[in-house]
């Protein structure tokens, strides 16, 4: 205990440390979400044509109108309900386009139609399907939905038992679903979230690279490995110490991240189902669950990820060359995937960090020993076994005397 | 106790390190001499079982020092030749960590570490950063952490490199004070410490040990093979050309050089005592004959 409390005190003392962790807060909190909520996601616009960094800085009030405005129909989705929004959404954009632009999650609605009424659109026309759909027509929202799910998973050669064991899945979807302002839900567990995972895996890197690495950096390896507890003990101590400050810099970022959120948006719309952010997610989730299946995920993947960074920090003697394979482990995978088959694909994205919690909005599937298994089961679980299978490896490294 | 060196081998690829070294070491004070490259720090880092033999073994009390693992390393107190630390440390914080890696409770090793600070002369600076420490300095906190957990096996890999002619005498001291029935291996190209404080010297000479016994018998070899001879300045050059030459002092016109010879090197040359340096250079008489 007291070689860990004293570890976990050296990495905290470094400077690296403290300024990654500083630089990953100003990063994914400071600009990936306070600024984000109050300025250039959902600031109201200062012109139609503005870029995203020009808006308001007024998005706490913005979102609090956006919300307001949506549940005043009703809380929950129905075809009644859709006809009017689409039919306010069209009053108001005749009236004063920006304010229906600023107001209303028309993106989101707009897709909708697109997909689950294609009849409706016009060829050739400039407008938007939302502006000019006439609202009675827009029936049957739940039904289509099926068939459009139906038909997107045979178009992605999903069919037979995958395609039974996908719907299996969505029938445990709640409906009807509950509604309100989507589009900071799906700003959220889009975009935040992941890209929080993203940054915290560099900042990750950058420190518990050198736990083990530095000590050969340092040239204090040799005073260390002539000790009573130089080898096992001070490696676990380690490696207590590597994960203690994973979960301590989840904690920063992940509670400042939801209190900004709270701060921000409030509870409101906890209950929505993510199938409002896509239509044809399976997930049997509302965005409170989401959102905790992909902070759970963010969690284990650095667990995970930690794990591989301490064998990599153990196994060689530079700082830098265990940063940069490191940073490989995570970063090339991503790099390459565009030009891999499917498979490797799937197979890469097990690897911590690799894969992404949003992958609830897929419909991915893993063919284990003959049975069919939902991509986020699987990307929740192996990264993180992946780093606890590292860690036996990370004290056989330094203990081998062979480095010396 | 003792501790037993058995064939022991160390090879880099084609190089050999180490070649096939046998000693038996009791209480005591133990240099190790030798040129740059002659094998002492791979031979001590296998002593300290922290580089793997290629063959042969180290044996404390009859044990296998790789076996006894931790129960070794417990006993062992060791200065590596580039001692390394950590710069945001004070002298304190940085030995109170050695002690927890040591396994020594804390309220002992607050002591001790105050002790030892004061022993290595650095009471006063016990708050201060080590990266503001000079070489000297950090030298002689890498010399109290090896102290830390009174080790009954003290090997220092060249412990006065960047000591003053004060801080050396400091440290010869407290090492003679230390010693007692503990096995203390030292290297250092300073002659001098090695005579001052050694009860056995081991010449080390292309990973083997050329010559060992105690600094008198050592001494005594050497006697016989050192001259005085005093000729003109201008001869000087001639005379460093065709032997070694120990030391060289000018007197007026003249110059006075002390030979290294088997036999008398001029009718003028006279025979004086010899010193352990004498018979380092007789065994190592230019660098890369040592290695």
């Amino acid at each position: 205990m007291e070689l860990f409390l004293l570890e976990h005190r050296k990495l905290w003392r470094k400077a690296g440390t403290k300024i990654s962790v500083f630089i990953c807060f100003l990063y994914v909190v400071v600009f990936g979400s306070i600024l984000s909520f109050q300025w250039f996601n959902f600031g109201s616009k200062v012109n139609f044509t503005s870029s995203n960094f020009g808006k308001n800085f007024d998005g706490y009030t913005a979102i609090r109108d956006r919300q307001e405005y949506a549940l005043s129909f009703g809380g929950v989705l129905s075809d009644k309900s859709i006809q009017q929004i689409v039919g306010d959404y069209q009053r108001m954009e005749s009236a004063d386009a920006k304010k229906a632009w600023d107001l209303t999650d028309w993106m989101i609605i707009n897709d909708w139609l697109g997909n689950l009424w294609p009849e409706l659109q016009e060829a050739g026309s400039y407008q938007v399907g939302i502006s000019y759909f006439e609202p009675e027509k827009l029936t049957d929202f739940y039904g289509r939905r099926q068939l459009v799910l139906e038909k997107y998973l045979e178009n992605n050669n999903q069919t037979g038992k995958e395609k039974e064991y996908l719907l299996q899945i969505d029938e445990k979807v709640i409906r009807p679903f509950y509604y309100g302002w989507i589009r900071g839900w799906q700003t959220l567990l889009s975009i935040t979230i992941d890209t929080s995972a993203e940054s915290m895996a560099l900042f990750l890197a950058i420190v518990l690279s050198t736990l083990f690495a530095g000590e050969w950096h340092n040239n204090t390896s040799p005073l260390v490995l002539t000790t009573k507890n130089g080898w096992e003990i001070i490696a676990v101590a380690k490696i207590i110490t590597g994960l203690a400050f994973t979960v301590e810099l989840f904690a920063i970022i992940a509670i400042c991240d939801i209190a900004s959120q709270l701060f921000f948006m409030g509870t409101t719309g906890w209950d929505m189902p993510v199938q409002l952010i896509k239509l044809t997610a399976i997930a049997p989730m509302n965005m409170l669950q989401a959102e905790i299946y992909e902070w759970a995920f963010t969690l284990l993947g650095m667990v995970g990820f930690a794990g591989i960074v301490m064998l990599i920090s153990s196994a060689v003697k530079s700082n830098v060359l265990a940063l940069l394979l490191s940073l490989a482990v995570v970063y090339v995978p991503t790099l390459i995937d565009p030009y891999l088959p499917c498979g490797l694909q799937k197979a890469l994205s097990l690897i911590p960090l690799v894969g992404s919690g949003t992958d609830i909005f897929r419909t991915y599937t893993f063919h284990i020993f003959g049975k069919y298994v939902w991509s986020p089961y699987l990307l929740i679980t192996v990264p993180v076994l992946i780093g606890i299978v590292c860690m036996p490896f990370v004290v056989r490294k330094w203990s081998s005397r062979i480095k010396a | 106790m003792e501790l037993s060196i058995d064939r022991l081998t160390k090879h880099y690829g084609s190089k050999i390190a180490v070649d096939c070294v046998s000693a038996t070491l009791k209480k005591g004070v133990y240099g190790l001499l030798g040129a740059n490259g002659a094998g002492k720090t791979t031979l001590m880092r296998m002593l300290c079982a922290i580089l793997e033999s290629t063959s042969g073994g180290v044996f404390l009390n009859g044990k296998d020092i790789i076996e006894m693992g931790a129960d070794y390393r417990n006993v062992l107190g060791y200065l590596p030749q580039d001692f390394g630390y950590y710069p945001g440390y004070t002298a304190m914080e940085f030995l109170m960590y050695v002690s927890a890696l040591k396994g020594i409770p804390k309220s002992i090793a607050r002591k001790r570490t105050v002790e030892l600070l004061e022993e290595v002369g650095l009471g006063d600076a016990a708050d201060r950063k080590v990266r503001t420490f000079s070489g000297g300095m950090k030298q002689r906190i890498g010399i109290a952490q090896a102290l830390l957990n009174h080790p009954e096996i003290l090997i220092l890999d060249e412990p006065t490199a960047g000591l003053d002619p004060k801080e050396r005498v400091r440290f010869r001291n407290l090492l003679s004070d230390y010693a007692g029935d503990k096995i203390v291996i030292l290297s250092t190209h300073i002659v001098s410490d090695i005579e001052a404080i050694a009860d056995e010297v081991l010449f080390m000479k292309k990973g083997k040990f050329v010559l060992q016994g105690s600094v008198p018998a050592l001494i005594k070899k050497a006697g016989g093979r050192v001259w005085e001879l005093t000729v003109p300045q201008e001869e000087t050059r001639k005379w460093q050309a065709k032997s070694t030459v120990a030391n060289l002092r000018h007197e007026g016109q003249q110059a006075v050089l002390r030979i290294i010879s088997e036999h008398m090197p001029d009718e003028r040359a006279v025979p004086c005592e010899a010193t352990l340096e004498d018979l380092y250079l007789y065994y190592f008489p230019t660098e890369q004959e040592g290695v």
